[in-house]
């Protein structure tokens, strides 16, 4: 069976300059992958180019078996790669029910018009976040009077609204409390049970390690090589990036 | 701080709310920053209060929708009588009609008429335009080249315009060397120094005289002239409206200006003012005061013979 | 619970704080002016306030998309002055109407084309654009006003009474409420929304943002339009400089809107009760007799408390690239 995400030979540069190089990488249905590394070593190059933000130099990257290039975030997610990045895009004005649906409202008929469909959006909002065991009784709340955590889970959501399968975390617990991290730490672990595929780059080795089945390690644009975590520790892990050898 | 700002307010205009029973006088001046329409509105104020009149004194800005509002306003206010200045009656026969049912007595100054107002008060601008144009026209021997300033924006700077384009067609041996049509901005000294130089310079040497639509814009010119180096005497420059800058520039030695028709602003408000008391107050019938919609009083061409001293008027 | 009442108070105030300014403003007139309450008097004032309600309705739109229209006072004027010289020549007046709405729309449109395609803010860009329309307007009269006995029934779109209501009471009330039904219902009105709120997040999610500001600023430019027909039609006139006055007047407007609420945000509900303040203030201070420099005295107080209120979301806007 090929894997839901597949890259192979991937590489991304600017002029003489090398951002990325030969990544391979699969990513099969279901899996929770974590992708680390230093600074600099090519994490959110790979990441804005899973998400469509960015088109590679070089490769080619396979959905389903299926070579896919996306022109933009936007046609990515309607393929069902949905990507939450760090300052969760959201609009911190409007309400919980209206950041889950942004851009993929429910409609309904009136006459001849197609008007929002509240009732069906905030219902569904509710529904969402009840998979994801938050409690968040007012989905008319707006995103700003939310903790760090909440406004996470608000931004999982969506991607749930979008029925992405291969859901990708850009540093999802940076910023975060140690009380918030575990609530988001829950909330990928109730994601993963629900059957999503996750991608999560993250600084934070203990947090990869908690989560993720394995982790891919990046160094200097390459990929040095792919650990399992049920083995390992965050202090292997960190061993591994600053001698760059996996073994 | 807002409901602080707000108790403010509330104080100063409490503290401006007058006392019944006098006879209430609400004056429109259609644009207060122009400098003839205060001289009308601020005469007008002045000599109402020294009657003991409650007066309220309001600016349209220049703008027919905030005219048609403060007659409203004031409508509203039960003023026992409305005085305009240099304001719009066609554009706002609805609110006068409404004026004249409501019984409030409506005196214009250089307005025109209506069939709903007493009557205008007004300087004949025709006449005022020919003074100032065979004024220039004797000073050059009717012949020469002469550079205008114009502003095609108002009425009255309009039709001195017209009336000198009447003049020259008869005068052939007088040729329009160039003209520069002032914008209506907020910045209109700038634009008319700019263009004004600019033709000053390009026309050098054939310039035997400069005409300007109001004084504002001689003042401008004359200014640049100065700068120039030009001495008095050496070019005629004229225009309209007068006024104690105007008077101060035709005594100055150093100024170019040379003659400006002096309309009495002053006297009209002033005019107005006691016409409303004669017909509103002392109840004397409108025609002891004018038969026929225009009350039209002289407008003096005021030069270097008849320039009154400083703080004092020609008439 | 005494906290959360306290809280509960203090989110009521920032709701509906200057709201009940309003109220203050009109009991205070009520009381202070003796002919305020007279129905006459009322009318007079929501007649009066129409105007900028509906030019603040269009700002506020394009507000909503996080862009600022300065032109509409000039563009009002423009299709003031079209309107006008097509039903002062004799010409069908249902045209002069149409031609006056497609003048307003076709500059707001390109105001939105000149902010989303060549990228000029639209602070500037719209500036640029009144000035264009100030020049036009100018071009069609060489400055004199159009002034005439024109076809009582376009008259009537300004001065008629309908249901014993001036009619420009009517035509604001449909306004405010078309606006209110497309933000709040519909799904571009939304994208709209998020256009203003966050731009990018908006993008991300496949929103196009650029034709929202597109919109917003073509609906500004169209409320202008439609406020130059009733204007021309209420004072039987047209003149290039018509509608000057209300650019700063409408502005204030919407800035009083955004202090109630929804706060910080341009919204209709707003922008018509702070239209109400400053119509009654405008109308109370005359039946008071206060000269007119105290109205320019209190109307810049109020732009200045309101913005001090809300200043983010404009400043956001005014800078934006």
């Amino acid at each position: 069976m090929a894997a839901l995400l597949s890259l192979r030979a991937i590489g991304k540069s600017y002029g003489a300059v090398v951002a990325l190089s030969a990544i391979d990488l699969d990513i099969d249905a279901g899996d929770v992958v974590g992708l680390c590394g230093d600074n600099g070593a090519g994490k959110s190059t790979l990441i804005r180019i899973i998400s469509g933000a960015l088109p590679p130099s070089a490769g080619e990257m396979r959905l389903d078996g299926r070579p896919v290039a996306f022109a933009s975030p936007a046609a990515a997610l309607e393929s069902g790669v949905a990507t939450i990045y760090q300052d969760l895009a959201l609009a911190p004005r409007l309400a919980v029910y209206q950041n889950i649906f942004m851009g993929a409202e429910h409609l309904r008929r009136f006459g001849f018009l197609r008007l929002l469909d509240k009732r069906r959006m905030r219902a569904e909002s509710a529904h969402f976040l009840a998979r994801l065991n938050v409690d968040l009784p007012d989905v008319d709340r707006p995103v700003s009077d939310l903790s760090g955590g909440q406004r996470q889970a608000v931004a999982i959501c969506r991607a749930l609204r979008w029925n992405a399968r291969l859901v990708v975390m850009d540093e999802p617990t940076a910023a975060l409390g140690v009380r918030e991290t575990r609530q988001v730490l829950d909330l990928i672990r109730e994601l993963h049970a629900q059957g999503v595929t996750i991608l999560i780059v993250s600084h934070n080795m203990d947090d990869l390690v908690a989560v993720t089945n394995r982790v891919v390690l990046l160094k200097n644009g390459r990929k040095i090589g792919e650990c399992r975590t049920a083995a390992a520790t965050a202090d292997d892990l960190a061993h591994m990036i600053a001698s760059g050898v996996v073994p | 701080m807002r409901t602080g700002l707000l108790i403010a307010a509330t104080a100063a205009v409490l503290a401006l709310a007058p006392d019944a029973h006098a006879m209430k006088l609400g004056i429109v001046a259609f644009q207060m920053s122009s400098e003839t329409h205060a001289r009308v509105a601020n005469a007008a104020e002045a000599a109402a209060k020294q009657k003991g009149w409650e007066v309220t004194l309001l600016n349209s800005r220049g703008a027919m929708p905030e005219h048609a509002a403060q007659l409203e306003n004031l409508i509203s206010a039960k003023v026992d009588a409305i005085l305009v200045a240099m304001g719009k009656p066609v554009e706002t026969d609805a609110q006068l009609a409404q004026a004249k049912s409501a019984g409030i007595r409506v005196l214009t100054v250089m307005s025109g008429t209506s069939p709903h107002t007493l009557f205008d008060i007004q300087v004949n601008e025709y006449e005022v335009g020919a003074q100032a144009a065979l004024y220039l026209l004797g000073q050059l021997n009717y012949q020469g080249g002469v550079l205008l300033s114009r502003f095609e924006g108002n009425v009255g700077t309009r039709i001195r315009g017209k009336v000198l384009d009447a003049v020259l067609s008869e005068n052939t041996a007088v040729k329009i060397l160039d003209s520069h049509g002032m914008a209506r901005t907020a910045s209109w000294r700038d634009d008319v120094k700019a263009g004004m130089s600019a033709l000053l310079l390009k026309h050098q040497g054939k310039i035997d005289g400069i005409w300007a639509s109001f004084d504002g814009q001689a003042f401008v010119i004359d200014d640049v002239l100065q700068g120039m180096g030009l001495a008095k005497g050496k070019l005629p420059l004229v225009s309209v409206d007068g006024g104690q800058e105007a008077s101060a520039r035709i005594r100055d030695k150093t100024s170019l200006m040379t003659a400006t028709v002096a309309i009495p602003f002053e006297r009209m408000g002033t005019a107005a003012v006691d016409a409303l008391d004669r017909i509103v107050v002392q109840k004397k019938p409108k025609d002891d005061i004018v038969h026929g919609p225009y009350l039209f009083m002289g407008a003096v061409l005021v030069d270097a013979s008849n320039v009154p001293a400083e703080g004092k008027w020609p008439w | 619970m005494n906290r959360l009442s306290e809280a509960a108070t203090r989110a009521f105030i920032a709701r509906y704080g200057t709201a009940l300014g309003a109220v203050a403003v009109f009991v205070f007139f009520a009381a202070a002016a003796q002919n305020f309450l007279t129905p006459g008097n009322l009318a007079v004032v929501l007649k009066q306030i129409s105007y900028i309600a509906i030019l603040g309705i269009g700002f506020a739109l394009a507000l909503t998309a996080a862009e600022l229209d300065l032109s509409f006072a000039n563009v009002t004027s423009l299709a003031a002055v079209a309107t006008g010289t097509l039903v002062h020549g004799g010409k069908p007046w249902g045209l002069a109407v149409l031609a006056g709405l497609a003048i307003g729309l076709a500059f707001g449109l390109l105001n939105g084309l000149v902010v989303t395609r060549l990228k000029v803010p639209s602070l500037i860009a719209t500036l640029a654009v009144a000035s264009i329309a100030n020049g036009f307007a100018f071009m069609i009269t060489g400055g004199v006003s159009i002034v005439g006995r024109w076809n009582p029934d376009f008259v009537f779109l300004g001065r008629g009474v309908v249901l014993g209501l001036p009619i420009l009471v009517l035509w604001t009330a449909a306004a405010a409420a078309l606006a209110l039904f497309f933000l709040k219902q519909t799904r571009t009105g939304l994208h709209l929304t998020f256009t203003g709120e966050a731009e990018d997040a908006a993008r991300l999610a496949g929103i196009a943002t650029r034709r929202m500001k597109l919109l917003g600023l073509g609906l500004s430019g169209a409320a202008a339009g439609a406020t130059a027909i009733l204007l021309t039609a209420s004072l039987s006139s047209a003149a290039p400089t018509s509608a000057g006055d209300f650019l700063l007047t409408a502005i204030a407007a919407v800035l009083l809107g955004m202090t109630m609420i929804e706060p910080g945000r341009p919204n209709v509900t707003g922008t018509l009760i702070g239209a109400l303040i400053i119509g009654m203030l405008g109308n109370g201070l005359v039946l008071l007799g206060a000269p007119y420099y105290v109205q320019d005295i209190v109307l810049g107080i109020i732009i200045v408390a309101s913005v001090s209120v809300s200043a983010s979301t404009l400043t956001k806007a005014a800078f934006h690239v």
